[in-house]
């Protein structure tokens, strides 16, 4: 470590543990504390990176969060900030985006065509001829600046929280601290952001008394209760400041977003310090004030031997004291706001050599300082609504006029000591409280579950604080010559004059055009010499040409941390645990995890039709309907009539969307007096829920019925074969299973194998006879078991929903949503006898109505000519030698019962006729020939199987 | 510092009562929409404004009388139960629901109906001998799920 200094007060750095990795293959060492740039510059690495389009060498500039050349590659880590990253023990670091090396960079012969890379250049240069794109786009995907990313990285965890505190202070510096404590003192509660590792901000580079007073705030700021979030960055400001921060240094996770509802956001980001816009400006070795004091006073790293220094500010004074301080050699200081006073700075491919000054005289230096003024990140401030406003006296924006629930202090306000500082904070810190004191009252006041509210609402506070100072500051952009404006996007004031003479006059499209403040750092370097730089080349003030709309995120966060942890919720019935232990494949089947067969779909379907089967089916939607007015709803929902359903009936129907497409569909039960069970299609539970509850909340609130959703309080189980009936008896006593006593579509309610309050129905969705049971859900593994071990000999077996498929299409029963789509409409569905024109009204029938009289597609039973022949589902149907497309395959299996493909589709009308002959274009591009069947059942037509 | 526990109290008699303003039973279950309260064990939750769930037995449903535009259905098979109970209770809910589990805005007693790790749940606040306790109430189909995503929550705080 050469470039290390002997140990001094205030640096962070543990000089007793030392860390070990690997630095573009060689081994080096660092502290703990170290971030990877400070322990690279310690061992004398001067290029950290090579930029984007030129592939420049490129060393240390700001030495914080937002260094634009030090993006590293960390092991499998691609995009990783060297100058913010701490240094740990093993860390395997390369550069990115080099080929082959770092050294050897080929791509930087990019630099000898610059002139012809100016701004526009992919846009102007390979829009034509249009047929080349795809070429165009590989290559220039391989210039693609970024690491590499490892697809078989393991997913770290990435967490989520919500929180809801009182005041979020965005901004850690003495006035971040000092408004935390205050807001926290006066009863708030408070969350302190900062995006460094430590509090204090610029006061942990200062003096002795500085970071004295830096940890007396922090000190302070524990005491009082505030929760302080280091290495965490308030991302974004949202609609009623919800405001979104990206942690890194939880001790579990690798990022955690929270989700914080802040009733009062301070924004005390301090200010960035802005580059200096010069040729040569981007050489390794040319860095701010502030880079070279946190190198020196937190990192005991020396940055040079010999340095240059343009100080237009005490920064740069400040600067000069610490190079003194770590014995670099102080060759000129340019205490000059005189932006002619620099020229350019020259040198070799690893550092600055020689700085050429306004006067005609040069000075040999591997360092060059610059001290030229300030950026007020004001994104937060802005994503809150206010447009920054420029003062030309002290050469920097500052915030407008915030909203009320934003308020802004420290150095992002105006300047001033140390002390006026923290006095700024503090008086926030007390407005915020006293603000949030009264969005809270309204809240807490307006919440039902909440506690009750003390006294009267107190009085809001006025904003009466002091206006922190401006100091005058020259306005230092740019010098005579042209520089790089945009490190990380490689755009020089030249691409910007360029663009100006080109047309680009406006601020966002000079943006958009030139890439300019879109790279990692989000514009904060940037935006304010972008915005110099076009107004210079356009002849305007800044204040003409304004800002760019700063918008989320404040700096990039990674997919990871807005992922957060993955919740994919997903539900089983009380069944599964008998399906897992015997043997099941699973479907997921919207969030359902459904048993789709057991071994052999086509042998669960003969042993159905030959003896008995059972099936899970409580993923049916269930809705128990109570109320007097249930009749009405019902006749409402359905296309078909309810009014005159007796107790112990079961009726099917189709419901319909006001604009007469298919909803959903299902049989509902008439349980007893004002008494009724619904089923839904398993997909459809919930938005037939929400129907029915806009129904009765907003169009029907006069009639009196209760909807609740009891879909897994019911535990369903399908019972069908030739067997099925001897098998229930075996169950229940008290159920009349004789045809006569319980025929076809009707309910029962009783005790089975020992449950009582079971309902049941006969149904025929199979085309067997069969009993749908319904049982508590917490008995359904129970009965299950009971029908399983009585039904030995009666042939039971278990069938998975690949075979209900199966058996319903060898039935004919549609399905909605995938038999119809979002088109079809009621009539498509060929139930035209459920149409019920006469009804006085029902959802959906104006448009059904209409649809009737018009050409609308039909569903139609299909049979491949070829019966060994299954078109996939969604097949086209074509006019036969066209390709016009009249019709689709919607649904497509073998038929184990009839031994050949069957099929349902639909077709234009034109098609729809029993005997019609249908070209379908097979998935492989060959044709092959169907019939349109008489019924919609391939068997038993005539449905003397489900109704015996 | 109580640890923190999950339990699963699904099989506890839970019943839904929906109650018109105007019926006895409404009058009867009372308390004000969004909280709850302990009945001779049983506990009476307003869930919503014509709502009440009754979590204990079935003693205090049945004494109701439910004439008028009144409906009572059971829904112990249909609800399961987690209780949350600890210190950091409040801690570990913030990381799988949105709502504001601070004393004020979600006190004893208090109750409401929120998303937790994106299912649709009801959260009862029933602190046990002044511990903090949540009772998360949700489809059963969401069991397995369910009881993995706050156990993954609670992952943070074990031992804390």
């Amino acid at each position: 470590m050469k470039n290390r200094l002997p140990s001094r007060a205030g640096e962070q750095i543990d000089r007793s543990t030392i860390l070990s990795f690997t630095w573009n293959g060689k081994k080096l060492e660092g502290f703990a504390g170290d971030t990877i740039a400070s322990a690279l510059v310690a061992n004398g690495v001067t290029v950290l990176s090579r930029s984007m389009k030129y592939h420049r060498p490129r060393g240390l500039l700001t030495a914080d969060y937002w260094d634009p050349n030090a993006t590293v590659q960390v092991g499998d880590e691609p995009n990783v900030r060297a100058a913010h990253r701490r240094l740990e023990d093993g860390m395997v670091v390369s550069a990115q985006n080099v080929s082959p090396s770092l050294r050897f960079d080929v791509k930087a012969a990019n630099g000898l065509v610059g002139r012809f890379l100016t701004a526009g250049f992919y846009y102007k240069t390979f829009m034509k001829p249009a047929a080349l794109w795809p070429r165009y786009e590989k290559i220039l995907a391989t210039f693609a600046p970024g690491g590499k990313v490892d697809l078989n990285t393991p997913h770290g965890y990435h967490d989520k929280r919500y929180a809801h505190p009182d005041v979020v202070v965005a901004g850690a510096g003495p006035a971040g601290l000092a408004a935390a404590i205050a807001a926290a003192a006066d009863g708030a509660s408070v969350m302190l952001v900062e995006h460094e590792h430590e509090v204090g901000g610029h006061l942990l580079w200062g003096t002795d008394d500085d970071r004295a007073t830096a940890a007396a705030l922090r000190a302070e700021a524990e005491a009082a209760g505030v929760e302080i979030l280091t290495n965490s960055t308030v991302t974004g400001r949202y609609e009623d400041n919800w405001v979104a921060i990206a942690q890194r240094s939880h001790p579990m996770a690798v990022e955690r977003l929270i989700k914080a509802r802040a009733k009062m956001l301070i924004v005390a980001a301090g200010t960035i310090e802005r580059p200096y816009v010069f040729a040569g400006n981007d050489l390794p070795g040319v860095m701010t004030s502030g880079a070279v004091q946190r190198l020196i006073r937190m990192y005991g790293v020396k940055p040079g031997t010999r340095a240059v220094v343009l100080a237009a500010n005490d920064s740069g004074a400040a600067a000069v004291a610490a190079l003194d301080d770590a014995g670099v050699d102080v060759a000129r200081v340019i205490g000059s706001g005189d932006r002619a006073a620099l020229v350019k700075a020259t040198g070799s491919s690893t550092r600055i050599r020689k700085v050429h000054m306004g006067d005609g005289t040069t000075e040999n230096c591997d360092l060059l300082v610059t001290a030229v003024g300030w950026t007020a990140p004001t994104s937060l401030l802005n994503m809150a609504g206010d447009r920054p406003v420029y003062d030309p006296s002290a050469a920097r924006f500052f915030p407008g006029t915030p909203p009320d629930n934003v308020l802004a202090t420290g150095g992002i306000t105006g300047d001033g000591t140390r002390d006026q500082l923290i006095e700024h904070g503090r008086a926030t810190g007390r407005l915020a409280a006293g603000r949030a004191a009264v969005v809270c009252h309204r809240l807490q006041a307006s919440t039902a579950r909440a506690a009750s509210v003390d006294g009267a609402e107190p009085s809001y506070p006025a904003d009466e604080r002091a206006a922190l100072p401006r100091a005058p500051h020259p306005e230092m952009f740019r010098a005579a010559t042209h520089g790089i404006v945009d490190y990380s996007e490689d755009v020089s004031s030249k691409d910007l004059f360029g663009a100006a003479a080109e047309g680009f006059d406006s601020v966002e499209l000079i943006k958009r055009f030139t890439t300019a403040t879109m790279g990692p750092s989000q514009g904060k370097l940037e935006t304010v010499n972008t915005v110099a730089v076009l107004a210079e080349a356009r002849g305007e003030t800044i204040a003409e040409v304004g800002t760019t709309v700063w918008r989320p995120p404040y700096a990039p966060i990674t997919l990871g941390a807005l992922g957060g942890r993955v919740f994919e919720p997903v539900r089983v019935s009380a069944i599964q645990p008998w399906h897992e232990a015997n043997g099941v494949t699973p479907i997921l089947a919207g969030q359902w995890i459904r048993p789709e067969h057991y071994g052999d779909p086509a042998e669960e379907v003969r042993n159905t039709r030959t003896n008995v089967g059972i099936t899970d089916v409580t993923p049916l939607g269930k809705l128990d309907l109570q109320g007097p007015d249930v009749p009405k709803l019902l006749s409402l929902l359905y296309t078909n009539k309810w009014m005159q359903l007796p107790v112990g009936g079961v009726r099917y129907g189709i419901m319909c969307a006001e604009d007469g497409v298919v909803l959903d569909d299902g049989v509902t039960g008439h349980l007893g007096d004002d008494h009724y069970l619904m089923t839904t299609t398993s997909s459809g539970a919930a938005t037939v829920w929400n129907w029915i509850e806009m129904w009765l909340q907003t169009e029907r609130p006069e009639w009196q019925v209760h909807v609740t959703p009891i879909t897994t309080g019911l535990a369903s189980i399908n019972i069908a074969g030739p067997n099925s009936r001897a098998l229930l008896g075996r169950l229940t006593d008290d159920i009349d299973l004789g045809p006569e006593a319980f025929a076809y579509m009707q309910v029962r309610t009783g005790t089975i194998a020992g449950i009582d309050d079971c309902i049941t129905w006969r149904i025929g969705f199979t085309g067997e006879l069969s009993y749908e049971i319904h049982v508590p859900s917490q008995h359904g593994l129970h009965v299950w078991n009971q029908l399983l071990e009585h039904g030995v000999d009666l042939g039971v077996q278990p069938f998975g929903l690949e075979a209900q498929r199966i058996m319903r299409l060898e039935k004919g029963h549609f399905i909605v949503g995938q038999d119809t789509d979002g088109l079809s409409k009621a009539p498509t569905t060929g139930m035209i006898p459920l149409l019920k024109l006469d009804k006085d009204d029902w959802a959906g029938k104006p448009e059904v109505a209409w649809v009737l009289d018009d050409d609308y597609p039909v569903v139609v039973a299909v049979q491949p000519t070829d019966p060994t022949v299954v078109p996939e589902e969604a097949c086209q149907i074509l006019r036969a030698d066209t390709i016009d497309i009249v019709g689709r395959i919607t649904s497509s299996r073998f038929s184990p019962t009839l031994g050949r493909s069957i099929c349902l589709a639909q077709v234009s009308q034109e098609f729809s006729e029993p005997g019609t002959e249908l070209t379908v274009l097979l998935v492989n591009g060959t044709r092959t020939t169907a019939r349109v069947m008489e019924h919609h059942a391939h068997f038993d037509p005539e449905g003397t199987r489900l109704r015996g | 510092m109580a640890d923190l526990t999950l339990t699963n109290l699904t099989p506890t008699p839970k019943t839904t009562i929906r109650a018109a303003a105007d019926t006895a039973a409404a009058a009867e279950l009372g308390l004000t929409f969004g909280s709850s309260e302990r009945r001779d064990g049983d506990l009476v939750v307003r869930i919503r404004p014509d709502e009440w769930l009754v979590i204990g037995s079935t003693a205090t449903v049945d004494a109701l009388d439910l004439s008028g535009f009144a409906s009572r259905i059971d829904t112990t098979h249909s609800r399961l139960l987690f209780r949350l109970t600890g210190d950091l209770a409040a801690k570990v809910m913030e990381k799988v629901c949105s709502l504001d589990f601070a004393d004020h805005m979600t006190p004893n007693g208090a109750c409401a109906g929120a998303s937790v790790a994106k299912t649709t749940c009801d959260i009862v606040r029933d602190d046990v001998d002044r511990v903090p306790s949540y009772l998360v109430l949700c489809d059963t189909s969401f069991r397995d799920y369910l009881r993995g995503a706050i156990e993954d929550a609670m992952t943070e705080f074990v031992g804390a």
